[in-house]
């Protein structure tokens, strides 16, 4: 039962907050090597199935509610599937232990800009109906 | 013209963030896409999250294809994720997410610090 349930909760904890805007796809990653000791890769592998019926999930409600940009799409996304494809192909071939290096440097990067900016005043950040 | 390429690069270095790291790609788009100021903050996070859902789902095939996703292993994370994904989407914008972000922050700083001793 165990084995199961840790990563529920793991998962629906990280699913929520990341629903809210917070933990940016690498939280449960995070988590998932450095908490529950699972392989770099395969936890790479877990994050990206992850991603896809929370985001569709989120992405249904967002949707409805009327807050996609629909030329930003449109422009972003084909190059990011392209770019997606050959960082895949990439680390699906190399060593993982060759990608921890860059990976730190992202994380550093990552958590000091995203607490840079939490302390920057916010421009309307509860603007709405709630 | 500017900011449409601005867009395609912010996108194209979220995805191979995405396909390098497993994940991590709106870290990359969010910011320049913020800083172009056309959109407000819950447009911004959607139009991500519209964004990454295509990027991942190219990720996954390729790591699914070159065999590096234990399905059994993925399953109790998915369901977990997409319950908590429906109740994340029904109360966005009803928590204040400034001290989870922070912490979150940390967590990764942690993090960063762990993969590079």
């Amino acid at each position: 039962m165990k084995e199961w349930l840790i990563p529920l909760l793991c998962g629906a904890l990280t699913g929520m907050v990341s629903a809210w805007g917070v933990g940016g796809g690498t939280l449960l990653l995070l988590v998932m090597t450095l908490v529950l000791g699972v392989d770099q890769r395969t936890a790479q592998g877990i994050n990206l199935l992850f991603f896809l019926p929370t985001a569709a999930a989120a992405l249904f409600v967002h949707r409805k509610n009327g807050f996609l940009d629909r030329p930003t799409v449109r422009q972003a996304a084909p190059w990011g599937a392209a770019a997606a494809a050959a960082g895949a192909w990439i680390a699906t071939f190399v060593d993982p232990a060759v990608l921890k290096k860059p990976f730190a440097l992202f994380l550093l990067y990552t958590g000091a800009s995203t607490l840079v900016r939490s302390f920057l005043p916010q421009k309307e950040k509860k603007s709405g109906s709630g | 013209m500017q900011a449409q390429w601005s867009t395609r690069l912010a996108g194209a270095g979220a995805g191979l963030v995405n396909g390098l790291f497993g994940g991590g790609g709106g870290m990359v788009l969010i910011p320049v896409l913020s800083r172009q100021g056309r959109l407000k903050d819950r447009q911004l996070f959607a139009t991500s999250v519209a964004v990454i859902l295509p990027v991942c789902a190219v990720s996954a095939a390729v790591y699914l294809f070159r065999g590096s996703v234990p399905l059994a292993a993925a399953a109790p994370y998915l369901v977990g994720g997409a319950l908590g994904g429906i109740l994340g989407g029904k109360t966005y914008g009803k928590v204040s997410t400034l001290w989870l972000r922070r912490l979150f922050a940390a967590f990764v700083l942690y993090g960063g610090v762990r993969y590079l001793l």
